[in-house]
């Protein structure tokens, strides 16, 4: 795993790109209810239309630098310090990611969730079938790969696990998120790549169930059926009490972001089920030994 | 480091209304962990305990405050505890969801070694406290899944945990309102009996000084949830009897050693700092 900052990481305690859209987009749609302004109304302002206006407060768009302002004046927001704050947020949130560079390989539904992923403080995930792209060994991340992009030459291949060892520098960097990941034993169990590949990969989760910041539980199949009826899923939280949780459902070729409550709720709920039923940190490690000594 | 550990309580036939049944968590009644994080600002509440918790708060609307300078109390005794005291051990009891300044970070923050035990019956808090009250390299956290209405129990199990010929502070924050005084005193008493001389003991928890917050606590007892007793400031101060108390005594609770900075509120819940002689 490496640990190098390269370009287009944000600084420190900055939010990446995505969740810059969201502060500011929650932001501008709080000031304008407050100031008694109609999005035909906002529209109108910055020549553009209402929904222009609901995908900016949505966190959709792009921002303009001049759009953001004209908006605040609208909405009769005068203070320096506020104006200045949210138009260093709109520079930020137009600031490219590093995956930028892989722009040609990623689906755009992909990218958000990397955004998401960087900026979240709090990552809890239940996997089914594979190991979680933050744990995945090259190896195991290679065959991984190669079963969902089975027609793509070698050096598209080989940058897909580029893109998913450097998403890894999360775990080591300055302000890493928790992740907290329930997985299924059969996602265990599954040599993914063969029994070689999957015994380093394992060996690979205990030693990172090791670091502060990573938890893994296991779901064993002795507990029987879970309440995660619909399969893989993640949830991130972010450190700014206005950002919701969002949970990310990624299918073959799109995926869904959830951010309404009632189905953040749901969620997060049957996730507090799989983590109070699946076996404690501490007992997952053991059990981890023992598949290792089964194989 | 970490490890985990399990008390098991005297008579699981017996468990009162502080247990969640099973390893399930019911989301069809307001659960106080929940409601206290919704209080807090937090984002690990439901629809169930926001309800409850907004109706608490159309009859007192100082909760919201109270929960904050509350919580603001337990960093300050942590960090007097670990700095001017010298306590390098505590038992957590009744911890709570995870929120901002959590005991292991405030007494880490000040001593890095300290090694604290967290102790609760709850299956979900235990779930967030295993996976994200988890402690820095120098020192240690450990998770005990135990009942408080099992003193002994608790007592046995951090011993094997915590050095018990040191001193050891002990934690009730918040808890002890769940219990009558019939079942409060005679916890505390057995929890304080097993710490070593020297040790310190930490308690905060809602009075009954003011009559919203009073009818407050009135219906939210009344709707099925865990239901939480105020008392009054001499009840408080039984708490405390055979400790010598730290100043400035049993308070409300802006008045325990305030921040220079802090904010100036009517509050409604009282605290303490005694030192077992």
């Amino acid at each position: 795993m490496s640990t190098d900052q390269r370009d287009g990481e944000p600084p420190g305690d900055a939010p990446g790109p995505t969740v810059a859209r969201m502060i500011l987009g929650i932001q501008l749609h709080r000031m304008r209810e407050a100031a008694g302004i109609s999005p035909d109304q906002a529209g109108y302002e910055i020549r553009a239309s209402r929904s222009k206006i609901s995908r900016m407060e949505n966190g959709q768009v792009r921002f303009k630098e001049r759009d953001v302002t004209d908006l605040l004046t609208l909405y009769g927001v005068t203070d320096a310090m506020t104006r200045d704050g949210l138009v260093a947020l709109a520079k930020q949130a137009n600031t490219p990611g590093w995956w930028a560079r892989y722009g040609d390989i990623l689906a755009d539904w992909f990218e958000l969730y990397l955004g998401l992923e960087m900026a979240a403080s709090v990552i809890r995930t239940f996997e089914l079938q594979f190991v979680h792209g933050l744990f995945q060994t090259e190896d195991y991340a290679r065959a991984v790969t190669v079963l969902g992009h089975t027609a793509a030459p070698k050096d598209e291949i080989e940058r897909r696990v580029n893109i998913r060892l450097k998403r890894q520098d999360l775990l080591t960097g300055a302000k890493p998120p928790q992740v907290w990941s329930v997985i299924d034993e059969g996602a265990l169990r599954r040599p993914v790549g063969g029994p070689a590949v999957m015994r380093a990969q394992l060996e690979h989760l205990i030693a990172v169930s090791g670091l502060r910041q990573v938890t893994i539980q296991v779901a064993p199949f002795a507990r029987g059926g879970h309440a995660a009826a619909g399969g893989s899923f993640t949830i991130l939280r972010f450190g700014d009490p206005d950002v919701p949780d969002v949970v990310y459902l990624e299918q073959l070729t799109s995926a869904f972001y959830l951010d309404k409550r009632e189905d953040v709720d749901h969620y997060v709920e049957v996730m507090n089920h799989l983590s109070t039923e699946a076996l404690t940190p501490a007992q997952s490690t053991r059990f981890l030994g023992d598949i290792i000594r089964d194989m | 480091m970490t490890q985990d550990f399990s008390a098991t309580p005297g008579e699981p036939g017996q468990e009162g209304p502080a247990s969640t049944a099973g390893t399930g968590i019911d989301t069809t009644v307001p659960h106080s962990a929940r409601i206290w994080n919704y209080w807090l600002g937090g984002k690990d509440n439901y629809a169930v305990d926001r309800d409850a918790g907004d109706q608490y708060k159309a009859i007192f609307p100082g909760i919201a405050v109270v929960a904050r300078t509350s919580r603001g109390f337990l960093t300050r005794a942590v960090r007097y505890l670990a700095g001017e005291a010298g306590m390098r051990q505590f038992l957590d009891i009744g911890t709570g969801l995870p929120t901002a300044d959590n005991t292991h970070e405030v007494a880490q923050r000040v001593a890095p070694e300290s090694k604290i035990v967290y102790v609760d019956n709850d299956p979900l808090v235990l779930a967030h406290a295993r996976a994200l009250l988890t402690s820095a390299p120098a020192g240690a956290t450990d998770y005990l899944d135990a009942d408080i209405r099992n003193p002994a129990a608790i007592l046995d199990t951090a011993a094997g945990l915590l050095d018990f010929k040191q001193p050891v502070a002990l934690m009730l924050m918040g808890i002890m309102g769940h219990f009558t005084d019939e079942e409060a005193y005679p916890i505390v008493r057995s929890l304080q009996a097993g710490l070593p001389s020297g040790g310190y003991f930490a308690l905060y928890d809602g009075a009954n000084t003011n009559e919203a917050f009073n009818q407050a606590q009135e219906g939210y007892n009344a709707s099925g949830a865990v239901p939480y007793y105020l008392r009054s400031p001499a009840q408080f101060e039984r708490f405390f009897e055979g400790l010598e108390l730290v100043e400035p005594g049993v308070v409300p609770v802006p008045h325990w050693r305030p921040d220079p900075d802090a904010e100036q509120v009517e509050i409604y819940s009282y605290c303490g700092v005694g030192r077992k002689p």
